[in-house]
């Protein structure tokens, strides 16, 4: 599994190039698939590993969204907005495979699972780069509910606008609205909570 | 804050600078052939069945009326036998 090293930017796909890409991708044009798979993959899947904290169960959904858009690609309405759609995808996959009873999450809050599956630990390199406020951002979201963490992804991470973000979750925008209010305080005190990295070598010392 | 003013505070701007994961090179590969053999598939078809409207013609109606009328031809030919064979033993 790769990581990318750089920073996501967040670049809300431009409205008449997503128009455009919609219409190519009806007529079956495998060049407009490209584009879009090039610039939702990491996303769809960033959020599908953070939401399910299982890697595997990730990557299947994230075939399965892909299958999915392809299949409904001859019917997407013009004006279909990409990423809101794969969003809402992929999060209904992952809440209908957790009904089902097919997620078995780790309860651990470490987020091991998002490093290389070649190298089970992460290198002092990767370490590093992460760096100290990300790996603290990444464990206290990795300990809150997952009602929680998906408003705060979509949103927080994805960059989506509360009203996108609350048609891909179902819910009212008011609804929205607070779900997000109540997971940004509690992610603020969650963060607070989680030891620096420093905190622990000290610990370790004494 | 109101509802759209997006992620304007620390935690979500913290939020945003989370690094973002991928599937592997390989993985991605793919599931991107997969999804091309499939769209040009439907393609193919789609572009089949514009090309030929005569065919999804004889496919909705006149290939079932021909099957229909061979089935009807069919049973009036057994009822017939039986008929002739039922008079010629009487």
């Amino acid at each position: 599994v790769s990581r990318l090293t750089g920073w996501r930017v967040m670049t809300p796909m431009d409205r008449d190039c997503e128009r455009l890409l919609v219409g190519r991708l009806r007529a079956g044009d495998t060049g407009a698939f490209d584009d879009v798979y090039q610039e939702y993959r990491p996303r769809v899947f960033g959020f599908l590993l953070r939401l399910s904290r299982n890697r595997t169960l990730a990557e299947d959904l994230l075939d399965e969204t892909w299958l999915r858009l392809v299949r409904h690609a001859p019917r997407l309405t013009p004006d279909t907005r990409i990423g809101p759609w794969l969003f809402t995808v992929a999060r209904n996959l992952y809440w209908s495979a957790r009904r089902d009873s097919l997620v078995e999450e780790t309860s651990a809050p470490e987020l091991l699972t998002l490093w290389p599956a070649s190298a089970p630990w992460p290198s002092p390199f990767d370490l590093a780069a992460a760096g100290e406020l990300e790996r603290r951002v990444e464990v206290a979201l990795s300990t809150l509910s997952r009602q929680y963490r998906e408003v705060l992804l979509l949103v927080g991470h994805e960059g989506l606008t509360p009203r996108e973000a609350a048609l891909v979750c179902g819910i009212s925008s008011e609804a929205l609205r607070q779900r997000l209010s109540r997971a940004r305080a509690l992610l603020a005190a969650r963060v607070r909570q989680t030891p620096a990295i420093a905190e622990l070598k000290k610990g370790y010392a004494t | 804050m109101s509802v759209d003013d997006g992620p304007s505070n620390d935690t979500l701007a913290a939020l945003a600078s989370l690094t973002t994961c991928d599937v592997s090179r390989r993985h991605a590969r793919r599931l991107r052939s997969r999804c091309h053999a499939l769209l040009q598939r439907q393609a193919t078809a789609n572009r089949s069945a514009a090309a030929m409207p005569h065919g999804s013609a004889f496919r909705r109606m006149f290939a079932p009326a021909l099957g229909a009328a061979w089935c009807v031809a069919y049973l009036l030919e057994i009822v017939r036998r039986a008929a002739a064979a039922f008079v010629g033993t009487e």
